[in-house]
Formats: structure tokens, C-alpha cells, sequence
């Protein structure tokens, strides 16, 4: 089990990404013609990062932890 | 009547422990969550048959606060799950309200802004009369909103009972249950932003 504190600055850390990435988005969205497929990647990446850091998905198989 | 037909069925029944009912709870949570990719994913699908490399010219600003009032709603709901973990009960209450006040927020920029219920002069230029692009737009918007208002109601009900001190750092299932449906919310958001704001070409309506 982490101790809160890192605990703490994973999710401070993961937050940053995910705004981080949604900046990108924008970005890419008003440079290119056609973003369809890199805004659908960065979106995947975006998904992952919340349904493995703020949905524990793997809880599923692994049972009760924090991290 | 056999002797085992008599016997009351609780008996025969062991309770299972916490544990093994959170685990059941969560599978049960995430088989929900997972059907739930059909709706949206079927909306998603409309969209792009629909809009093809086109998208209404929507404001940019709006979208993007949207977005960002929802990425952080996440963050905070994370911030409180990790909190009744650790015992850290301050920082689980505040951060679940944190997230119910950002959730409200989304709806008044979503609901209030972009659909401008309230009349606002230079909002909500989209109307649901507009053909292929108000209806997608709508009921896009709609069904995900439907989901943050559920999901606003889920977290104060988590949080008053956290108040009452019913969730510790080893029972809390009802925080977990209410942060992954969260959670999915903003997933969910994650896929609509670009469909609905970034992709395709501007067209005014």
C-alpha cells in the first residue's frame, strides 16, 4: 500500500496529463484539416489514464489496494 | 416434503464476507458501465454517419470549459475515494463536494450556456430544430448530462453519508461505487469533446 502522500501526487500528476493532453487537443484540432485519428489516439490515452489511475480497473482482478 | 425442502433456506446460506461482496459489487458495477458503451457508442456512431467531416460551428471556449470543469471534477473525486482509504475524512468530504459543485457547474455550462435555456444574448446558437446537427448535438449532450445529474445526485448522497460517518478506510464501497461511475462519466466526455467540437469542418447554421 503507498503512503498517502504519494498517493496523493499521482493524482495531482495524472491531472496535470489529462490537461496537458486536452491542450494537445485543441491544438491539433485547429492546426490539422483532418485530426480525426490523432484526437481519437490522444483521447484513448486520455481514457486509459482515468480507467486505470482513477477507476482502478485493475481492482477487478487483483481485489482491494490503493495505489 | 423432503428434510431439505423444510429447512429455511437462509440457513443453508453463509453470508459472504465484505470483501467478497465488494468484489461482486464491482464486477456488477463494471458489466453496467460496459453496457453503457452501446448507448454512447451507438450515439458516437450517429454522429459520425451523420455529421461525416463536418460539425457545427460551436464556441470553442465553451467546450474547452466544459472539458477542463469535468477533467477536474475527476481529479477531486479521485482525491476523496483515496481519502476515506487513508482515514483522511476532511479531505474525503471536501473533496466529494469539490466534485459535486464542479458536476453542477458542467450542467450550468453545458445545460445553461450551450443550450441556453435561459435566453443569454450570444449563446447557445444551436438550436434542437436544426436538423441533423441540433438533434445530434442534443441528444449527445443530453444523455451525457442526464448522466452528470444522476451522478451529482450519487456523490451528495455519498457525501451526507459520509458526514454520518457510515464509510472507514476498510468499508467504503458506496465512495468506490459512486467515484467509477463518475469516472465514466468523464470517459464518456472524453469521447464526445472532439466529436462534438473538434472534428470535421465548421458549419454554420
Amino acid at each position: 500500500m503507498k503512503d498517502k502522500k504519494a498517493t496523493y501526487r499521482q493524482i495531482l500528476i495524472v491531472i496535470i496529463v489529462l490537461a496537458v493532453l486536452t491542450a494537445i487537443e485543441f491544438v491539433v484540432a485547429l492546426s490539422l484539416d483532418n485530426a480525426t485519428t490523432p484526437l481519437y489516439i490522444i483521447a484513448l490515452v486520455e481514457a486509459g489514464l482515468v480507467v486505470q489511475f482513477f477507476m482502478h480497473i485493475y481492482r477487478l482482478w487483483r481485489g482491494e489496494e490503493h495505489s | 416434503m423432503s428434510a431439505i425442502a423444510e429447512q429455511p433456506h437462509e440457513e443453508h446460506v453463509e453470508e459472504a464476507s465484505y470483501e467478497e461482496r465488494t468484489r461482486r459489487n464491482r464486477l456488477g458495477l463494471w458489466l453496467f458501465l460496459f453496457s453503457e458503451i452501446f448507448l454512447f457508442g451507438a450515439l458516437l456512431a450517429a454522429r459520425f454517419y451523420l455529421w461525416g467531416n463536418t460539425r457545427p460551428d460551436l464556441d470553442q471556449g465553451t467546450g474547452l470549459l466544459a472539458t477542463s470543469i469535468l477533467l477536474l471534477s475527476s481529479g477531486f473525486m479521485a482525491l476523496g475515494e483515496a481519502g476515506i482509504g487513508y482515514d483522511d475524512r476532511k479531505t474525503f468530504l471536501r473533496s466529494l463536494l469539490v466534485t459535486a459543485v464542479l458536476g453542477t457547474l458542467f450542467l450550468v455550462v453545458v445545460v445553461g450556456l450551450e443550450w441556453n435555456i435561459f435566453g443569454i444574448e450570444g449563446f447557445g446558437e444551436l438550436k434542437l430544430t436544426d436538423g441533423i446537427y441540433g438533434a445530434i448535438f442534443y441528444v449527445m449532450t443530453g444523455f451525457h448530462a442526464l448522466h452528470v445529474l444522476s451522478g451529482v445526485i450519487l456523490i451528495l448522497l455519498v457525501w451526507n453519508n459520509g458526514r454520518k460517518g457510515h464509510f472507514s478506510e476498510d468499508r467504503h464501497w458506496g465512495v468506490e461505487g459512486a467515484a467509477v461511475y463518475w469516472h465514466y462519466v468523464d470517459v464518456v466526455w472524453i469521447f464526445l469533446y472532439p466529436a462534438l467540437y473538434l472534428i470535421g469542418n465548421p458549419v454554420s447554421i
